[in-house]
């Protein structure tokens, strides 16, 4: 979890043999933020383009049309929406 | 790991925290399965000609689960964050490491528990330093303002536990580090999510 946030250098370092209960370790770790951290990058999920693509693929993606003419049916409706692209 | 838990759950852990550490900020003493007070310090291998300087009643109120000073040295000058600070006995002793030029802040969402860190620091002549109540989740500072984070026995309590960290995250500088002393689970966390409200801080 702590890299999933942008920590870097994660370590567990040592127990400490203060337990809470027989179900928990007293742990020491450690962590540092990058020099170049930033919080965009730590989340790159967030990121538009890549949200973009996952409908792209999720759209095309194989049901009960194939991604075949899937493309196709799609190339049909914007010639027929008059796309030039 | 927070499936399934609802807010009605959140409020319940929240609730019970509160409730055990505002008794905590009485006395710690039998509260805890290890060593609390002076006792605890020592055993923790604390800077010995720091908590020295502890009078009795702040050294009393100590709980801490590590000694989260043994994984780096605090240097003169530097600004520190104790999240979770309790009744402030790390952050005291981080103020006393960094010296005039340096500041720490200790944060606790217990009102109690920053209360008896408040009347703690009254015993004490530290001038660099302050106590806030706020929630983890929401730290009141800008990006980039701290050293070092510290925080001893707390994380474990925070159900958003990602959102914490990333605040901790936000508010260091860039090279900045976290230092923590926490519980760690060892078994699998319990399935049933009433269990696993019910003893969120055994």
């Amino acid at each position: 979890m702590l890299q999933k946030v942008g920590f870097a250098d994660a370590q567990m370092v040592a127990e400490t043999g203060f337990n809470s209960s027989p179900k928990t370790k007293g742990t020491l770790f450690r962590a540092a933020k990058a020099a170049n951290f930033s919080a965009e990058k730590g989340k790159a999920q967030g990121d538009p383009l890549s949200k973009y693509q996952e409908f792209f693929d999720e759209t095309y993606a194989q049901g009960a049309l194939d991604r075949k003419t899937k493309h196709l049916i799609a190339l049909g409706a914007s010639l027929a929406a008059g796309c030039e692209a | 790991m927070e499936n399934n838990i609802t807010r009605d759950d959140l409020d319940q852990i929240e609730a019970g925290i509160r409730r055990k550490y505002s008794e905590v900020s009485k006395s710690p003493e039998g509260q805890f399965q290890y060593p609390t007070g002076r006792k605890g310090l020592e055993a923790l291998n604390y800077d010995k000609t720091l908590i020295d300087k502890l009078p009795d009643a702040v050294a009393s109120s100590y709980c801490g689960v590590g000694n989260p000073f043994s994984l780096g040295k605090i240097h003169e000058g530097e600004h520190v964050l104790d999240v979770g600070c309790g009744a402030g006995v790390d952050t005291i002793l981080a103020a006393m490491m960094v010296g005039p030029n340096g500041s720490a802040v200790g944060v606790d969402m217990v009102s109690e528990m920053i209360a008896r860190a408040e009347s703690n620091l009254k015993m004490t002549s530290m001038k660099n330093m302050s106590f806030q109540t706020t929630n983890s989740e929401n730290l009141p500072f800008p990006d980039d303002t701290f050293d070092v984070v510290i925080s001893n026995g707390v994380i474990n309590l925070i159900p958003d536990k990602e959102g914490a960290l990333a605040e901790i995250i936000r508010v260091l500088k860039p090279r900045g580090r976290l230092m923590v002393a926490d519980q760690i689970a060892v078994v699998s966390v319990e399935k049933d999510i009433q269990a696993r409200v019910a003893s969120w801080f055994q």
